[in-house]
């Protein structure tokens, strides 16, 4: 009987190819372009904190330096710090002091604490607030009033670009 | 006599780019710029203003009869502007749209009808009630500021120059007013 060979396909295997990039380079170039543009070169960089929907607002004016506040839905935050838990739209009464409701024990300790430790910064009195565009006047007016009286009076409220 | 030599050149001769090195830049280029591009752009509210207008709100701190605006934001009845002049209050209220929320166009509209009026006012006082979400009082903040329309100037005068000068802003000082109220 005779014996079938197998077809074998003819593979040059010392064979080059030439790949043709010009497409890639095109979408790099375009890439590169739009990254540029969105390039952050502002003097401070704000990170977004976790959990907070910025208001967007018309201004045009870029971030400085501050005490760095945050307020999502759940909690107020100093650096990336807990300081008080929020609940229902309300600060949990264990952050308040007891005979006024309106100061946040936790958030002043925390403010004169930057006083000592970092003298030049808590010079400038300025406060950077970024805060949930949903939460409601009375809890931003807590962390207003307790800054204050921390000594940082100059509030600057964080938004994104916007209409 | 001898021919003169002429170069043979191809004119139709095709020839092919080394792309090679230029993408191999962009490779490490990308990841750098990716890494440090700001896909969220923030920005800042904030009181820094334009020297004029700085001088003008501090002749407006010094004259205690100075007119004086105050803002009032609230959930139920919309925004209630008072206009404090010679000792007599002037209200007028914004009120509220057909999907209860705070009519903005009308309120910029009285915003710069007010400025108009009391060009020499920069600083107002902003007073939201205690239910009003963050994202209205930055609006309400938003259309005091500055004009929308973009040839829209108001009159400012130099103090130190004695110079008649123009400028977009309205009222772009914001106090908030009950911070400190218990």
């Amino acid at each position: 009987m005779p014996t079938r060979t197998r077809f074998k396909v003819p593979v040059k295997r010392s064979q080059s190819f030439g790949l043709n990039i010009t497409s890639m380079t095109d979408m790099f170039t375009i890439l590169l372009v739009f990254l540029l543009q969105s390039f952050a070169a502002g003097e401070v960089q704000i990170d977004p904190a976790e959990g907070v929907r910025l208001p967007q607002s018309m201004t045009e004016k870029n971030p400085v330096d501050g005490a760095r506040v945050s307020v999502s839905a759940k909690e107020i935050k100093f650096d990336q710090k807990v300081v008080a838990l929020i609940k229902d739209n309300k600060i949990d009464s264990a952050a308040l002091d007891a005979h006024d409701n309106q100061f946040i024990k936790p958030l002043f300790d925390e403010l004169k604490k930057l006083n000592t430790e970092n003298e030049k910064l808590a010079k400038t009195g300025k406060v950077l607030l970024q805060a949930d565009q949903d939460l409601p006047y009375a809890t931003l007016r807590k962390i207003m009033y307790t800054a204050s009286m921390a000594g940082f009076p100059n509030l600057k409220l964080v938004t994104t670009v916007g209409n | 006599m001898g021919r003169r030599f002429k170069l043979l050149i191809d004119r139709n001769a095709e020839f092919e780019l080394d792309l090679a090195p230029l993408l191999a830049v962009m490779v490490k280029l990308v990841p750098v710029l990716l890494l440090s591009s700001a896909f969220v752009q923030m920005m800042i509210i904030e009181t820094d203003l334009p020297q004029v207008v700085q001088e003008a709100i501090k002749k407006q701190e010094a004259d205690p009869n100075a007119a004086s605006i105050s803002v009032a934001v609230t959930t139920k009845e919309g925004v209630k502007i008072t206009l404090t002049e010679k000792g007599k209050a002037h209200i007028e209220v914004v009120g509220l749209g057909q999907d209860k929320q705070i009519d903005y166009p009308a309120l910029h509209a009285k915003f710069v009808e007010l400025k108009k009026s009391h060009p020499a006012i920069f600083k107002i006082d902003i007073q939201p009630d205690e239910d009003v979400a963050y994202k209205d009082v930055v609006k309400v903040m938003d259309e005091a500021r500055k004009a929308r329309a973009k040839d829209l100037k108001f009159p400012v005068k130099d103090e130190k120059s004695g110079k008649e000068s123009t400028t977009e802003y309205m009222f772009p000082e914001i106090v908030f007013g009950n911070t400190m109220d218990g």
